[in-house]
């Protein structure tokens, strides 16, 4: 005790003798050492670093930390990207994993930066203890004058994640299991092959509808009913043939108008069905045919008026024509003003 | 004549609605295809994990998805074949698959740190050192991939503890001898079995 107090005595008069002989050098050089001092002086105060600190307590061995530092420059002061930290290895417990700087530093300066550095801390604790992240120099030029500007260090507390001996007994080696490899999920896969394939299908039947492809169509266009009960039966070169190939085309001709169809009714019937408009020639030489056929000079004088073919042709035109027709018209339901 | 003109803005409308229904299906047809060669992918997969884990000794090709390559490290790791599984570790690490990534590792590590208790339980300590070293390495590329991995955390506490390794703490410690307590635990591995 009385040593430790000798010696503090011993150590206040050093202290004292030394501060009189600088006293006495600064005397002696009072302008160059001012002039010193003027020199290690910035130009201008105003640029500082202020770090925002995350928790400096309650870290355990591979958590991360991140620092903020709010960097403020002078007017006309220039960060050096040099100076900035890159993602390393530290010390033999400390990472620094990623940097990034706000706005980034590019062509255009910026007085105001956020530098945020997240750090990897691999320390071990036995017990609780301080570690310290060590300070960062950056560089700021101004002009030809440089000056270092440094990030603070910072200083947490590590804790320990386990207990030093087992309190229950136990293998204090024991390890936590192994991660076992896993089958891929198909969930999300078989489910978005099961949405495409309903949109798929969806779609199909929205365009067979569209369309009127079978069995979409049956009943509702007539006209292409005909033309495949005719079309069936083109090979027959029969009278018969021809004479029923007639009348299917009338009765389809009757189910799309929704009434009896005539030759005279023709005009009203294709402006309330102008997709068939275009075949309109043909249509009247059918029934103009069909005329011959049934009241007039009979089957072979209408074959020559409208020929076997022609007829199988004008049904498969029809039959396609039909298509563009809206379905209201088809049933007859629309009276349609002109 | 109007008539006419609102008949062929009917059919163009048809039309239109025509060609828009034909692309949703061949779209969503694409999609069936592209989802159906990804899911035929998956189950290969699937089928060959499975036969890992039933302990056939499948190999497995570098360009493997990830979950193969973890499953087949795996394999070889429980089977104690580590300088097999640590260049297959170090390609699944490339793959962008942090997950799996992390799980690699951090198997890997335990397997080190296994072979390294099964010598200090013989008390071989010089072929123990060094596995220590490369499951702590092992578990810090896990941690690093993911820091919330408690399961890593744990063991990679359990390695550090066996072989400390911190000389700038240690040196701080001779700095102010005062302040720290004596120290419990030596740089030399071992394990700790209580008071004689």
């Amino acid at each position: 005790m009385r040593c430790s107090t000798i010696s503090r005595a011993a150590r206040l008069v050093l202290r004292a003798s030394f501060a009189r002989a600088g006293a006495r050098f600064a005397q002696r050089h009072s302008t160059a050492f001012a002039l010193a001092l003027l020199l290690a002086m910035p130009a201008a105060e105003a640029s500082e670093v202020q770090l925002q600190a995350p928790r400096a307590f309650g870290y355990v061995v591979g958590d991360t930390l991140t620092l903020e530092a709010d960097i403020r420059l002078d007017p006309g002061a220039r960060l050096d990207p040099a100076s900035l930290p890159q993602p390393r290895k530290v010390s033999s417990w400390l990472d620094l994993v990623s940097v990034e700087i706000t706005p980034p530093l590019g062509a255009v300066p910026a007085g105001a930066y956020r530098l945020r550095m997240t750090y990897q801390s691999f320390f071990s604790a036995l017990e609780p203890r301080s570690l310290e992240i060590p300070p960062w120099p950056l560089t700021i030029r101004d002009g030809e004058a440089r000056r270092t500007l440094s990030v603070p260090a910072f200083r947490f507390v590590v804790s320990p994640l386990r207990e030093l001996v087992p309190s229950h007994g136990g293998n204090p080696m024991a390890l936590q299991p192994d991660i076992l490899p896993a089958p891929a999920p198909l969930g999300p896969d078989m489910k978005k092959a099961g949405l495409s394939a309903a949109v798929a299908a969806l779609a199909a039947l929205g365009l067979a509808l569209a369309q009127g492809w079978r069995p979409f169509a049956s009943g509702r266009r007539p006209l292409a009913a005909a033309a495949r009960e005719i079309q069936r039966r083109r090979a027959e070169e029969t009278p018969q043939a021809y004479r029923d190939a007639l009348v299917t085309l009338h009765r389809a001709f009757d189910a799309s108008a929704g009434r009896r169809l005539l030759k005279e009714d023709l005009g009203a019937f294709l402006e309330e069905a102008p997709a068939l408009a275009p075949e309109r020639e043909d249509i009247e030489r059918l029934f103009g045919a069909s005329r011959t056929a049934f009241f007039g000079a009979g089957i072979p004088a209408a074959r020559s008026e409208l020929p076997y073919a022609d007829l199988v042709a004008l049904s498969g035109r029809l039959a396609r024509a039909e298509r563009q027709m809206p379905r209201a018209a088809l049933q007859g339901t629309v009276e349609e003003a002109p | 004549m109007s008539h006419t003109r609102s008949f062929s803005r009917a059919r163009f409308a048809r039309r239109a609605v025509t060609a828009l229904l034909a692309i949703v299906v061949l779209g969503a047809l694409a999609c069936l295809i592209v989802q159906g060669v990804r899911l035929a992918a998956l189950a290969r997969d699937n089928a060959t994990i499975a036969a890992l884990a039933a302990g056939r000794d499948l190999p497995v090709a570098v360009d493997a998805s990830a979950r193969v390559l973890l499953a087949r490290a795996h394999f070889l790791m429980v089977r104690d074949r580590l300088d097999e599984a640590h260049p297959l570790v170090e390609l699944l690490a490339r793959k962008g698959d942090p997950a799996q990534a992390a799980a690699g590792w951090y198997d890997l590590g335990n397997a080190r740190l296994a072979r390294a208790l099964s010598h200090l339980e013989r008390t071989q300590i010089d072929p123990a050192v060094p596995q220590v070293r490369l499951a702590k390495a092992a578990y810090r590329a896990a941690l690093t991939l993911d820091p919330q991995f408690w399961d890593a955390k744990y063991n990679l506490d359990v390695a550090l503890r066996l072989v400390r390794d911190f000389p700038e703490v240690e040196r701080d410690v001779k700095e102010e001898p005062q302040e720290a307590p004596k120290r419990v635990w030596t740089d030399l591995p071992g394990l700790p079995k209580g008071l004689p």
